[in-house]
């Protein structure tokens, strides 16, 4: 006998599949909600004072950057370095694109699994990371290994130190997070052949050189520069004028930036921005970043053009340039100085510390502590700075290995004094997310620089404030 | 004495659940139980993969979880919603994705049906020229972006000097905020535009030729016959190649990041590329679950609608 088929009830089988699959969600989310607690406690763990037993079986030590020509110097001077004195072990610099670097390592942060062991962190990344307890906190390990007195005090503090140090000072009692990797800031690169060889003392002149040199020589723009809403491009340009001119980034003692950052210096630092130095840049030029400005002064196409030192070796290669067929050549076209003041002479602080990922295995965290105490050696940096790298130690820097490596070393050595680096604190994506956007749109016409400004001033003191909001955040 | 076993049935299913099991089998292993095992390996895939996460995201977005910071989640209940629904900043990303969208899709399927129809009309090389069409949709879009990013650039690219050398000035396409978003629009529609090319071929071959036979019998002009006859049987199938090319270019990112990372200022910047930004600059894990799940309901919304006209047009 056959019986008619139910309707609108499940036979056995099916229910129990439906029940099956119920409970297996909610098990599953249960499960998943119960991890959550994993993560309640955020602090730094503490690194050992005393470097630990190393393996001896082989071992790599992976470091995470982003992609550019020092990346790929730390690994072959790493390799060829390190690995004399600890033969099983292997250096492995994993590159990602300059726009994914943030996002790279605080998504493995996140999973509390990293495959890297060494994060090299923008200055402004130490308090996001020491928040979150992403990495070790080294303060014990620094003093009982590395020779603190050896270093700027300042370049020590901006690449280890948080909470974020004054500018040019370090204090003593913070802990330290991280050690110096690689140092940086804005040269200016000029055309000797076309403004001559003496470079221009203040920012108005600079610009006015630039002017003149862009009307004298047509298809050769005044002045290039990083204008992109990427990284931390346009954000960078507009804080490096704003320092010049003598405005504040933020009160950092009070966390006040409406009404400090679009103050009347803050404001005269855009107007020179967007209405002096970008109508003297080539058109289109409003998304470029460090590889534009490179190719434009390589083919010759620009009169005055600011990029970070770190990446301006590549200037010097004939076969990447068109300003000469040898370096000699290149060299009797191209200038490179310091930075020029007008109401100050504050330069950008730029370059990386490495520090220790905290979800490291234990022996790799060891062969990293290792790793910095080696690194940070005099005679190692300045191998180091001989092999590309800009190194931190005054010693170092005061090294011919250093200053002979190559023309822009010396603008280095001269800016160390004259730093300023920009928010150190969790919220920093956000904000410099904000800058750049809006400074990117003040440029390209897409707001008036007033507004772009306030804005600025406007969203970022938002986003410091919201820490007690509830819902919502990140808009 | 029995009556002879039927040799049709209406529910072919049962009859073979009626069946005894063959010799050999465990009696446990009815089909029933063997459909479910065989399909509980996929199922269990979806469960994980798609169904779990979706889940999570919906539990996550009521509350103000980060994925960075840690700690337990705080419900906040329909904060986060309210604050996206809101939100100026929101508002102005949907309008460049509805702009971008509208865009898009109208010019891909005007570009796209125009196309199919020229090649439907030609009897050699349609195979050729199809496949060569269809070059474009093969690519990966950060590959077609980056090159297209070369191509676009006002100072060293190809169609700045194209347009050079007719005399024409130079065009910034990308870091202008009338042009970027056009610019977002070609390359999409360059890339997008042999998809409904496609579905628009299929369905204009299709066609039966009697009709066109019958229209030519009675003198109809071309015009006539395109109105009345192909663009009707044509019209449901491009419908759904539109719903499809809707649906992607609302979660448009790729493109964004690679040519303009939503400039200039945040001109170009779609609720996707808002919701990366939300979700990894600040790791605000819990608004960007409801900024998610908030899309996935923008389109199943009108998705539902978009199919209900479909039907309607099918009975009709």
């Amino acid at each position: 006998m056959r019986y008619p088929k139910r309707i609108g009830r499940l036979s056995v089988p099916g229910r129990k599949v439906q029940l099956a699959t119920a409970a297996m969600l909610v098990a599953t989310t249960v499960a998943a909600c119960g991890g959550q607690d994993d993560g309640a406690k955020a602090s730094a763990p503490k690194a050992p004072a005393t470097i630990p037993e190393l393996t001896k079986d082989p071992l790599t030590l992976s470091f995470i950057w982003f992609d550019w020509p020092p990346a790929h110097a730390l690994e072959d001077f790493a390799n060829a370095e390190y690995t004399k004195q600890r033969s099983n072990v292997t250096i492995k610099v994993n590159t990602v694109p300059n726009a994914n670097w943030h996002d790279a390592m605080f998504t493995q942060f996140a999973a509390h699994k990293t495959d890297f062991d060494i994060p090299i962190l923008d200055s402004q990344h130490i308090g996001e990371a020491v928040t979150n307890g992403n990495i070790l906190d080294i303060t014990d390990f620094v003093k009982q290994n590395i020779d603190v007195k050896a270093y700027n005090p300042y370049l020590l503090a901006a690449y280890g130190q948080y909470p974020q140090a004054e500018t040019g000072k370090r204090d003593e009692n913070a802990s330290l997070y991280g050690l110096p990797l690689l140092g940086d800031t804005w040269t200016m690169i000029y055309r000797k052949d076309l403004i001559g060889d003496k470079p221009p003392q203040t920012w108005d002149e600079m610009i006015s050189v630039a002017a003149k040199c862009q009307a004298d020589n047509p298809g050769v723009s005044g002045l290039a520069f990083h204008q992109a809403n990427g990284s931390d491009a346009a954000a960078v340009t507009y804080n490096t004028v704003n320092g010049v001119y003598g405005g504040n980034l933020w009160d950092s003692k009070t966390r006040k930036i409406d009404g400090v950052m679009n103050d009347a210096a803050g404001q005269e630092a855009m107007d020179v921005l967007v209405n002096k130095m970008k109508p003297l840049t080539a058109k289109g030029s409003g998304n470029w970043f460090i590889d534009e400005v490179n190719a434009a002064v390589a083919q010759g196409k620009a009169c005055i053009a600011f990029n970070w030192i770190a990446a301006s070796g590549g200037l010097l290669d004939p076969k990447q340039s068109t300003l000469g067929t040898t370096r000699e050549q290149i060299l009797d076209k191209l200038g490179f100085a310091t930075l020029p003041s007008q109401k100050t002479n504050l330069v950008p602080l730029g370059g990386m510390g490495m520090h220790v990922s905290a979800y490291s295995p234990a022996a790799n965290q060891a062969e990293a502590l290792n790793f910095m105490k080696w690194f940070e050696q005099a005679d190692i940096q300045k191998k180091w700075a001989a092999a590309g790298g800009v190194p931190a130690r005054t010693d170092a820097l005061e090294s011919p290995e250093f200053l002979n490596a190559g023309p822009f070393n010396k603008v280095y050595a001269d800016s160390v004094t004259r730093m300023r680096d920009m928010w150190n604190v969790p919220e920093y994506a956000r904000l410099v997310d904000i800058e750049n956007t809006n400074v990117n749109a003040a440029l390209n016409g897409a707001k008036p620089p007033k507004d772009a400004l306030d804005d600025i001033a406007k969203e970022q003191q938002g986003v410091l404030d919201s820490g007690n909001r509830k819902g919502g955040g990140g808009l | 004495m029995s009556g002879p076993v039927p040799l049709t049935t209406d529910h072919p299913g049962q009859v073979a659940s009626a069946t005894p099991p063959a010799p050999g089998r465990s009696r446990r292993l009815s089909d029933r139980w063997l459909a479910v095992a065989f399909i509980s390996p996929a199922l269990l895939l979806l469960l994980a993969m798609s169904v779990f996460p979706l889940l999570w995201a919906l539990y996550l977005s009521f509350t103000d979880y980060s994925a960075t910071r840690g700690g337990s989640a705080h419900f906040v209940w329909f904060e986060n919603y309210t604050a996206i629904l809101t939100s100026a900043q929101v508002h102005l990303r949907a309008l460049t994705t509805l702009i971008y969208v509208v865009g898009a899709v109208a010019l891909q399927t005007v570009l796209g049906f125009a196309i199919a129809y020229l090649i439907s009309r030609r009897t050699h090389g349609r195979g050729l020229l199809t496949t060569l069409f269809l070059v474009p949709m093969m690519l990966s879009q950060v590959v077609v972006g980056l090159f297209w990013k070369f191509m676009l650039d006002a100072q060293f690219g190809v169609i700045n000097s194209m347009l050079g050398s007719l005399g024409l000035g130079q065009v910034e396409w990308l870091t202008r905020q009338q042009t970027a978003l056009i610019s977002l629009i070609v390359v999409d529609t360059w890339q997008w535009t042999p998809f409904i090319m496609l579905i628009a071929l299929a369905g204009l071959t299709a066609v039966p030729k009697y009709l066109y036979e019958a229209a030519s019998i009675d003198r109809a002009s071309e015009w006539f016959r395109f109105r009345t006859i192909t663009l009707p049987l044509v019209w449901p199938l491009l419908l759904i190649a539109v719903l499809f090319r809707a649906i992607e270019a609302f979660r448009l990112f790729d493109l964004v990041y690679i040519l303009t990372s939503g400039g200039p200022g945040v001109s170009t910047e779609t609720l996707s590329f808002h919701v990366y930004k939300v979700a990894f600059l600040g790791f605000n894990t819990g608004t960007a679950s409801a900024y998610g799940i908030l899309m996935v309901l923008i389109v199943i919304v009108l998705t539902q609608l978009y199919l209900r006209y479909l039907n309607k047009l099918k009975e009709d």
